[in-house]
C-alpha cells in the first residue's frame, strides 16, 4: 500500500508540473516581451503610448496609431457583433424548435472552426468590393460624408475590419451566451410562465436576469478576441499606420503591426518597439481575459428601482386601512350568496381581469416580433460561413480535385492569355510542412496539455490549493493570448538559444505547440469534468487511488472527450496563421531540414492572397479550401467521437 | 355551490409515457383540496395540466377536459389561464436577479401596470396576504433570494397572489422547508382558502389532514378515491387507499 500512496504522489507530481508549465508559459511571455522592449521602454518612456509615427528611418516610434486602430476596430466589432449574438443564443435556448437546436448550434459553432486567413481571404474577395461598391457610398450619402463617414470609401479600411471581426466574434459571445441561458434552471422558466408570462416574456423576466454575467462574460471575451486578431485584420484594414479619422479610413491594429512587421526587421530599436507593442497586447488581452474569467466565477445581484421616500407613508397609510383598497376576492359567506357561476365568476373581476385581453395581443404580437429579429440573427450569423464555403468551393474547387495539386510544387506566377495557358502547380511542399509543424507540434502539447487538463480536472477549479486554482485560470486566461505572441515568444526564446533557427520548422513546430497546449488542457479538463462525481466517489470509495481512480476511471470512461481535446487543439494549430507566420519563415521547397524555414498551408494563403497571378491565386483558394474541408472533417469527426457540448467555439 | 374547476376524462403523457389515465374529478371552489399519493404518480403532472403548465415540457400531450367556472381551458389563451390560475413550486423560485419587491410585482408589471402607487399597493396587498409583509417590510429592495427558504416560499405566494388569482396551485409546497416554516405556510393555506381555491399536492399525509377539506388519492396515474378529507382517512373506500393512508406502502 504504501508504494501505491507514493505513485499517487507521482502522479499528482507529474501532472502538476505540466499544469505549471501553463503558468512558466504565461511568465515567459511576459519576461521575453518585457526583455525584447527594453531597449524601446528606455528609450521612448510612456511617450510611446503617444507617439503616432512608425520611421525606420529616422527611427522613431510610437503606438498611438495602433491602439487607437485597435480600440476603434473592436469597439465597432462589439456593436455589429453583440446584438446578432444575443439573438442566436436566444433563439437557440429558448425559441428554436428542440430538435432543431442542436443542429443549428453546431452550425454556428462551426463557424468559429474557420481559420482566421481563410475568412480575411473571404473578406477581400467577397465582402470588400460589397463593401465598396454599396455599403458605404449607401452609408456616406446617407450621413452626407461627414464625420466618421467622410472620406473616400475603399473597403479596405476600419469599417471592413470591423465586420470582419464581428463575424469572427458572433459564435464566441453566441456559445458563451448560450451556455449562460442554459444554466437557469426550467423551473425559472416555469415559474415565469405560471405567472402569466408569455414564452419571450419568460425569457426576459426569468433566463435573461440571472444569465446577465454570463453573457457579459462572454462580450468580454469576444472583445479579446477582437483586440487578438491578427491576420483577418491585417488582410482588410488596409494596413496604413495613421490615426483614423473616419470610418472609411485604413488603419493598423496593435496585432496587424506586429505582424506586417516582424518578419522584415532585423535587431535593432525597431524591433524592440515591436515587442513593445507586443506587451501592450498583451497587457490588453490578460487583462479583459481576467475580468471575464472573474465575471464568470461569480452570481449576480439584484436589479430594481430603489424605493422613494414617498412609499413608507403610503404603505403604513395601506396598512392602517380596513379595507384593501382593490376590490379582492371575498369571504365564502358573502360568496355562497350567490350560488350560480355567473356570480361566482363575477366576483373575481377586478380592473386586473380587464387587463388581460387588451395586452395579450399586444404581448402575444411582442413575442413573435422578438421570435423574428432572433431568427433573423441566426441566419445572420450563419451567412458569411455559407458564403466562405460556397465562395471556396467556386475558386478553389477545380484545384483540389486534380491529384497532383496535393504532391506538386507552386507554380510560377503566370496569368492566362490567348494562347498560353498556365500550369496550376499545387500546394505539395505545403501539406507537408503543415503535417510536420502540426506533428512536432503535438509532440509538446499533447502529453503536457493532457496532462495538465488531468490535473487542472483532480485538483484544481475547486480544490484547496492555490497553485491549482491558479493554473485553472492560468489555462483560460492564456486561450485567449493572440497567437501572435506566442509565435513572437517562441521567435524569441529561439533567437537566444539557438540563433539560426529562429524562423525555421523547430520554431513554427513550438510556436504551434504554444498554440496547443491551453486549448488541450482545458478541453481535457472539460471533458473529464463530465464524467460524472458518482463515478469518481464509488471509484474512491472502493479504494483506488487517486491516480489508478484518474487514469482508470475517469481517462477510461472519458478518453473520447480528451481525443476530442486533442482534435480542437490539433484543428485551430492547423488553421493558426499568425504564430507561423513569425516563426516557420517562409518557403516554398520540400522538407530542408528542421533548421530551416518551411513553407506550410496557411502563411501560403496569407502571402498569396492578392497575388495578380491567376495561377498563385487559385492555389491559394485551392488551400483554403483544403484547410476547411480539414477542420470539417476533424469538427464532424470529433462530433462523432463524442457529443460534447460547445467547447469549441467556447475556448 | 358549483365546482371551480372540473377535470374530466383527462389524460397526459410525456412522449410515449402515459402518466394519468382517465381521471375525473371536481375541485371544489374556495376549499383546500390535497392531492396524495406515492411518488412518481402523477400528482405534479395532474397539478401542471390544471394551469396548462404541462403543455410546455417539450414532448408532453394531454386529453379531455378541464373546465374552468364551467369553461373549457382550451378554449382560452394559455397566458390567461395561468393568469387565473396561480402556482408555487417545490422550490421556491424567486427571480434571483430581482429585488424582493420586484419578484412580487412581477406578474402586475405583465398585466402592464406600470402606475407607482398600483404596483405598491398590489405588493403590499400580496405580502400582507402572504404573511410576509412583517419580515421583509424594511427590505424590499434586498434580493428575492437573500431570504430564508420558508420567507422565499411565502415571497412565491405572495407573487402569486399579487395577480389576484382565483385558484392556487401548490406543489408540494413545504417539502424543502423545516416544520417552522412548514407551519407557517400550513396557518397561511388555511386563511387563503377563505378567499382561493386551493390544491395542494403533498407527500406528507399528516398535512393533508391539517390543511385540506378534500382529498384525491392518485396511484400508478389512476385517481383511486376523491372525497372529504375526514373520509379518505378515517373511512376509506378502496383498499388500495386504505393501505396508503395507514402507511403499509408509499
Ligand atoms: N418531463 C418528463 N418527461 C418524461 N417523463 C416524466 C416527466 N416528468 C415526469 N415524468 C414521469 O411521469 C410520471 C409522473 O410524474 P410526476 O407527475 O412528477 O409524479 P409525482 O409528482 O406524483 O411524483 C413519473 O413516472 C415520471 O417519471
Ligand atoms: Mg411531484
Amino acid at each position: 500500500m504504501r508504494w501505491l500512496k507514493a505513485l499517487d504522489r507521482t502522479f499528482h507530481g507529474i501532472t502538476g508540473a505540466a499544469a505549471a508549465s501553463l503558468l512558466l508559459l504565461l511568465l515567459g511571455l511576459l519576461i521575453v516581451l518585457y526583455d525584447g522592449a527594453r531597449p524601446a521602454l528606455l528609450r521612448f518612456g510612456p511617450g510611446f503610448v503617444l507617439g503616432s509615427s512608425w520611421d525606420g528611418a529616422h527611427d522613431l516610434y510610437g503606438a498611438y496609431p495602433a491602439i487607437a486602430g485597435t480600440l476603434l476596430s473592436s469597439g465597432l466589432a462589439l456593436l455589429f457583433a453583440i446584438p446578432v449574438a444575443l439573438g442566436v443564443a436566444l433563439f437557440l435556448s429558448e425559441m428554436a424548435p428542440p430538435w432543431l437546436r442542436e443542429p443549428l448550434a453546431y452550425v454556428v459553432d462551426l463557424s468559429a472552426a474557420v481559420p482566421s486567413v481563410v475568412y480575411g481571404f473571404w473578406a477581400f474577395y467577397v465582402l470588400v468590393p460589397f463593401v465598396r461598391s454599396t455599403v458605404e457610398p449607401g452609408l456616406a450619402s446617407l450621413t452626407g460624408g461627414t464625420g466618421p463617414f467622410s472620406g473616400s470609401p475603399t473597403g479596405l479600411d476600419l469599417f471592413t475590419a470591423s465586420i470582419v471581426l464581428a463575424i469572427m466574434i458572433v459564435p464566441t459571445i453566441a456559445a458563451f451566451s448560450r451556455e449562460a441561458l442554459r444554466a437557469v434552471p426550467r423551473s425559472q422558466r416555469e415559474a415565469a410562465m405560471s405567472l402569466g408570462a408569455t414564452s419571450w416574456e419568460a425569457s426576459r423576466l426569468a433566463v435573461l436576469g440571472p444569465a446577465r454575467r454570463g453573457i457579459v462574460a462572454g462580450v468580454i471575451l469576444g472583445l479579446g478576441r477582437a483586440i487578438g486578431e491578427t491576420i483577418a485584420v491585417a488582410m482588410v484594414i488596409g494596413n496604413i499606420y495613421l490615426t483614423p479619422t473616419s470610418l472609411f479610413s485604413p488603419a493598423q491594429t496593435l496585432a496587424s503591426l506586429i505582424v506586417n512587421n516582424f518578419g522584415g526587421v532585423g535587431p535593432g530599436l525597431e524591433r524592440s518597439a515591436l515587442f513593445e507593442v507586443g506587451l501592450l497586447l498583451l497587457a490588453v488581452t490578460v487583462g479583459v481575459n481576467v475580468l471575464a474569467r472573474l465575471l464568470l466565477g461569480q452570481t449576480s445581484e439584484p436589479r430594481g428601482p430603489r424605493r422613494p421616500a414617498g412609499f413608507r407613508l403610503r404603505a403604513s397609510a395601506l396598512l392602517g386601512r380596513q379595507h384593501h383598497p382593490l376590490p379582492h376576492p371575498v369571504s365564502p359567506a358573502s360568496a355562497s350568496a350567490g350560488a350560480d357561476s355567473a356570480v361566482a365568476a363575477g366576483r373575481w373581476s377586478s380592473h386586473l381581469v380587464d387587463r388581460v385581453p387588451k395586452n395579450l395581443r399586444r404581448r402575444r404580437a411582442l413575442h413573435w416580433v422578438v421570435v423574428s429579429i432572433c431568427a433573423g440573427a441566426l441566419l445572420l450569423a450563419i451567412l458569411p460561413l455559407a458564403s466562405v464555403l460556397t465562395t471556396a468551393f467556386d475558386r478553389g474547387g477545380g484545384a483540389v480535385i486534380q491529384p497532383s495539386f496535393y504532391v506538386s510544387e507552386n507554380p510560377l506566377g503566370c496569368n492566362p492569355g490567348p494562347g498560353r495557358s498556365c500550369s496550376l502547380g499545387g500546394i505539395g511542399p505545403e501539406i507537408q510542412g503543415t503535417l510536420l509543424l502540426l506533428g512536432l507540434g503535438a509532440l509538446v502539447a499533447m502529453p503536457l496539455g493532457i496532462l495538465a487538463g488531468i490535473y487542472l480536472s483532480e485538483y484544481g477549479r475547486r480544490g484547496r490549493s492555490r497553485f491549482a486554482r491558479g493554473a485553472s485560470f492560468v489555462a483560460d486566461v492564456l486561450t485567449g493570448v493572440p497567437t501572435i505572441l506566442l509565435g513572437v515568444f517562441v521567435f524569441a526564446v529561439f533567437l537566444r538559444l539557438d540563433h539560426d533557427s529562429a524562423t525555421s520548422a523547430l520554431s513554427g513546430g513550438f510556436a504551434l505547440g504554444a498554440v496547443m497546449v491551453p486549448l488541450v488542457a482545458r478541453a481535457t479538463e472539460e471533458g473529464l469534468r463530465t464524467v460524472s462525481t458518482g463515478v469518481r466517489e464509488a471509484a474512491l470509495a472502493l479504494g483506488f487511488t487517486r491516480h489508478r481512480m484518474s487514469l482508470r476511471v475517469v481517462l477510461g470512461s472519458a478518453r473520447n472527450a480528451v481525443v476530442t481535446g486533442a482534435l480542437l487543439g490539433l484543428s485551430r494549430a492547423a488553421g493558426d496563421t499568425a504564430a507561423l507566420f513569425v516563426t516557420a519563415g517562409s518557403s516554398s521547397f520540400w522538407f530542408q531540414g528542421f533548421n530551416q524555414p518551411t513553407a506550410a498551408l496557411t502563411p501560403f494563403i496569407f502571402t498569396n492572397f492578392g497575388s495578380e497571378y491567376a495561377n498563385l491565386a487559385s492555389d491559394a483558394w485551392g488551400a483554403a479550401l483544403v484547410l476547411l474541408l480539414m477542420m470539417l472533417l476533424i469538427s464532424v469527426g470529433a462530433r462523432w467521437v463524442v457529443r460534447s457540448r460547445s467547447v469549441g467555439a467556447e475556448l | 355551490m358549483p365546482p371551480k374547476l372540473q377535470v374530466i376524462e383527462l389524460d397526459a403523457r410525456y412522449g410515449d409515457r402515459h402518466v394519468l389515465y382517465d381521471v375525473s374529478l371536481d375541485i371544489p371552489d374556495a376549499a383546500v383540496t390535497a392531492i396524495i399519493g406515492p411518488s412518481g404518480c402523477g400528482k405534479s403532472t395532474f397539478l401542471r395540466c390544471l394551469n396548462r403548465l404541462h403543455e410546455e415540457t417539450p414532448g408532453a400531450t394531454s386529453t379531455g377536459r378541464i373546465l374552468l367556472d364551467g369553461e373549457d381551458l382550451r378554449s382560452k389563451d394559455a397566458v390567461s389561464v395561468r393568469f387565473r390560475v396561480g402556482m408555487v413550486f417545490q422550490k421556491p423560485t424567486p427571480f434571483p436577479n430581482l429585488s424582493i419587491y420586484e419578484n412580487v410585482a412581477a406578474g402586475l408589471r405583465l398585466l402592464g401596470v406600470r402606475r407607482r402607487e398600483e404596483l405598491d399597493d398590489g405588493v403590499v396587498d400580496a405580502l400582507l396576504h402572504a404573511g410576509l409583509w412583517e419580515e421583509v417590510e424594511n427590505d424590499l429592495d434586498a434580493p428575492g433570494t437573500s431570504l430564508s427558504g420558508g420567507q422565499q416560499q411565502r415571497q412565491c405566494i405572495a407573487r402569486a397572489l399579487a395577480v389576484r388569482p382565483e385558484v392556487l396551485l401548490m406543489d408540494e409546497p413545504c417539502s424543502a422547508l423545516d416544520p417552522i416554516a412548514t407551519h407557517k405556510i400550513e396557518s397561511l393555506i388555511l386563511k387563503l382558502k377563505r378567499e382561493y381555491t386551493v390544491v395542494i399536492v403533498t407527500h406528507n399525509l399528516a398535512q393533508a389532514r391539517r390543511v385540506s377539506d378534500h382529498t384525491a388519492f392518485f396511484y400508478l396515474g389512476k385517481l383511486v378515491e376523491f372525497g372529504p378529507t375526514l373520509k379518505i382517512f378515517e373511512q376509506p373506500g378502496e383498499k388500495l387507499t386504505e393501505n396508503y393512508v395507514t402507511g403499509r406502502f408509499g
